[in-house]
């Protein structure tokens, strides 16, 4: 049994007397890929950021190595890495160089051909962020997240408007990220995306955690109560056929 | 938890990618470098001009005698004067005064050196002028005079028992622009310090690109101390390319230690930057940024002797405008760089200044978001 490097004890935020996100608890262990799933306006993103101690906790608690998030934040901060939801840069900076910047904010000092190596990025060391597709942006994003070697990792809808295959490429690179014992917390909007990469999932709605399981068994739940899909299940799906058509290399 | 050392290395760090930064972006370095010379060039070419005084008059020549047509050849000979061949009928000559195309008119009349009864020739010149343009007519008038000094001694030999003797203090080759220079490196610091940050720290703001360092445990100040660091230097070098144009092409006299100098143009730098860092650093986008920075900035660029000296000013605006932040600056510069002051001269300046930098970054401290 790993342990639980997160701890989210009855998480409060009220805005002018709503209840934003009311009463939300889980926990998320070592090397675990834990997706928050919810329509637009459940209370996700606030959720995310209140654990990133980038807005006050109103009630409740978060812990992190057992640290108090709204009462340490700058050591929380040192713990975490944060993929914002449209990562922006500092324009004509070289990504070497803004990789340096971003170790700098932690201190630390890295070999930033070998942080963009890790994220494939190997080839654009020396162009500007502005000069990025949207694929390469979210990964060059990550790598500068991760400068610092994080405990935990939040992603804010990683994959929204990019392509097939850069939503592969990143899934891939998240699963590295997680395999080198990493915890990762992310929203998403995408079932799929969820299904396929998330340990566990949390549905979020109005600001509670309706369900929370492993992805197979919510889905195993939902069929146990007699659910059963109205259309014949196809083998493939129409993104199977995109990919088998237009394969997996990156195109950016 | 880092250490102090930590700390510096992003200061170090980011002052490094900050200035590389500065000199990839085309429209910046116009900004910052190029923009400063078109004022200065402009300004120098005006008082530049300026220094040489001459006149443009008319000379309407009524007399037939030889020695008024001597007298014009001469005038016409003369540097001092810009004779208008064009307007010499007195008709024409009017209609151009009075357009300001001329300082004035030098009448000969018909008698004008016709001989009088000791002999030799005599006569009085009217010098017809527009009241608006009273000292330039002065001075011609004195001009004129010492001219016909030098006839009337040829002619009649006299040696007056008194005279006065005009000497001037202004004889080391200091001229006007040399004061005007010192206003221009003011408008130079202001331009870096103020309007610069109050475009880019918005502008990174609603990009979100701030937002990212707030999830890191950078701390303000480290940020703050990094970009005064890479703008300071930026400013002394546009300060320095300044210097290098005035002094080839306008022979800008300097008089001071560049060491004093260098010290004022900081201070004056960090200062100027801290007032754009407030603004920039408050406003959640450029459309409240831009209205306060030309707030503040404008009046500076007024009252604070940019355009024209300081002492023009009634009294009343004199003591508001000393405790204006650009003020200071611009004085320790022009103290500096014409009286060679030291840094002991200018502690007046330089404690208000410092004062200045006290009062804007504790307000750009207070009111900074990285949102």
């Amino acid at each position: 049994m790993t342990k639980d490097v997160l701890v989210v004890k009855d998480l409060q935020k009220h805005y002018g007397g709503k209840a934003v996100v009311d009463g939300v608890s889980f926990s998320v262990k070592k090397g675990e890929i834990f997706g928050i799933l919810g329509p637009n306006g459940a209370g996700k993103t606030t959720t995310l950021e209140m654990l990133e101690s980038m807005r006050p906790i109103d009630g409740g608690s978060a812990t992190i190595n057992g640290i108090d998030v709204s009462k340490f934040p700058r050591k929380i901060k040192e713990l975490i890495g944060v993929q914002p939801q449209t990562p922006a840069f500092e324009e004509k900076t070289k990504l070497t160089e803004l990789i340096n910047v971003f170790a700098a904010t932690y201190g630390v000092r890295v070999d930033a051909m070998q942080c963009l190596a890790d994220v494939q990025l190997s080839e654009k060391a020396n162009s500007y962020p502005e000069q990025l597709s949207g694929g390469q942006r979210q990964r060059f994003s990550i790598a500068a997240a991760l400068v610092h070697g994080p405990t935990v990792f939040f992603l804010d809808e990683p994959t929204t408007g990019l392509d097939p295959q850069a939503r592969r490429n990143l899934w891939e690179l998240i699963e590295q990220v997680r395999d080198r014992g990493v915890s990762v917390v992310m929203t998403t909007h995408y079932m799929d995306e969820a299904e396929l990469l998330c340990d566990r999932v949390a549905v979020m709605d109005n600001g509670k955690i309706i369900a929370l399981d492993t992805p197979k068994k919510l889905i195993a739940a939902l069929l146990k109560k007699g659910f059963t899909k109205k259309q014949h299940v196809e083998q493939a799906n129409l993104e199977d056929v995109f990919i088998d058509l237009t394969g997996k290399a990156l195109r950016d | 938890m880092q250490n102090f050392k930590n700390q510096l290395q992003f200061v170090s760090t980011y002052v490094k990618v900050d200035v590389l930064r500065l000199f990839r972006d085309k429209v910046a370095i116009f900004f910052v470098f190029f923009f400063p010379l078109v004022f200065l060039i402009i300004f120098g070419s005006i008082f530049k001009g300026a220094d040489d005084v001459s006149f443009r008059v008319a000379v309407v020549n009524q007399s037939e005698s030889q020695f008024s047509g001597q007298f014009v050849s001469q005038l016409q000979d003369n540097k001092v004067f810009k004779v208008d061949a064009e307007a010499a009928a007195l008709p024409d000559a009017k209609q151009k005064l009075n357009r300001g195309q001329l300082d004035a008119i030098i009448v000969l009349p018909p008698a004008f050196g016709n001989p009088g009864q000791a002999g030799y020739p005599t006569g009085t010149a009217q010098i017809v002028y527009e009241q608006s343009n009273e000292s330039a007519a002065g001075s011609l008038a004195s001009v004129l005079d010492s001219v016909f000094t030098g006839i009337n001694n040829e002619l009649a030999p006299y040696t007056p028992p008194f005279n006065a003797q005009l000497s001037t203090e202004t004889t080391e080759g200091l001229d006007r622009f040399d004061y005007t220079f010192s206003g221009l490196l003011g408008f130079t610091m202001l331009s870096l310090g103020v309007f610069g940050p109050t475009q880019v720290f918005p502008r990174l703001k609603s990009k979100g690109v701030l937002r990212r360092y707030k999830t890191t445990p950078l701390r303000v100040w480290q940020y703050f101390v990094g970009n005064v660091i890479s703008n300071a230097l930026v400013g002394v070098l546009a300060i320095g390319i300044m210097f290098a144009v005035a002094t080839l092409f306008f022979d800008l006299q300097m008089r001071g230690n560049y060491l004093v100098f260098a010290v004022v143009g900081v201070l004056g730098v960090t200062m100027l930057f801290g007032i754009g860092l407030a603004v920039g650093g408050w406003a959640k986008n450029e459309n409240q940024a831009a209205p306060l920075a030309q707030l503040i900035a404008l009046p500076m660029m007024f009252l604070s002797g940019v355009f024209f000296p300081v002492f023009l000013m009634p009294d009343f605006l004199q003591r508001i405008t000393a405790f204006i932040p650009l003020t200071p600056v611009i004085e320790a510069n022009r103290l500096v760089l014409t009286e060679n002051a030291s840094l002991l001269d200018i502690a007046p300046q330089l404690g208000i200044i410092g004062a200045w930098i006290v009062v804007v970054y504790a307000i750009a401290f207070r009111v900074f978001s990285w949102e």
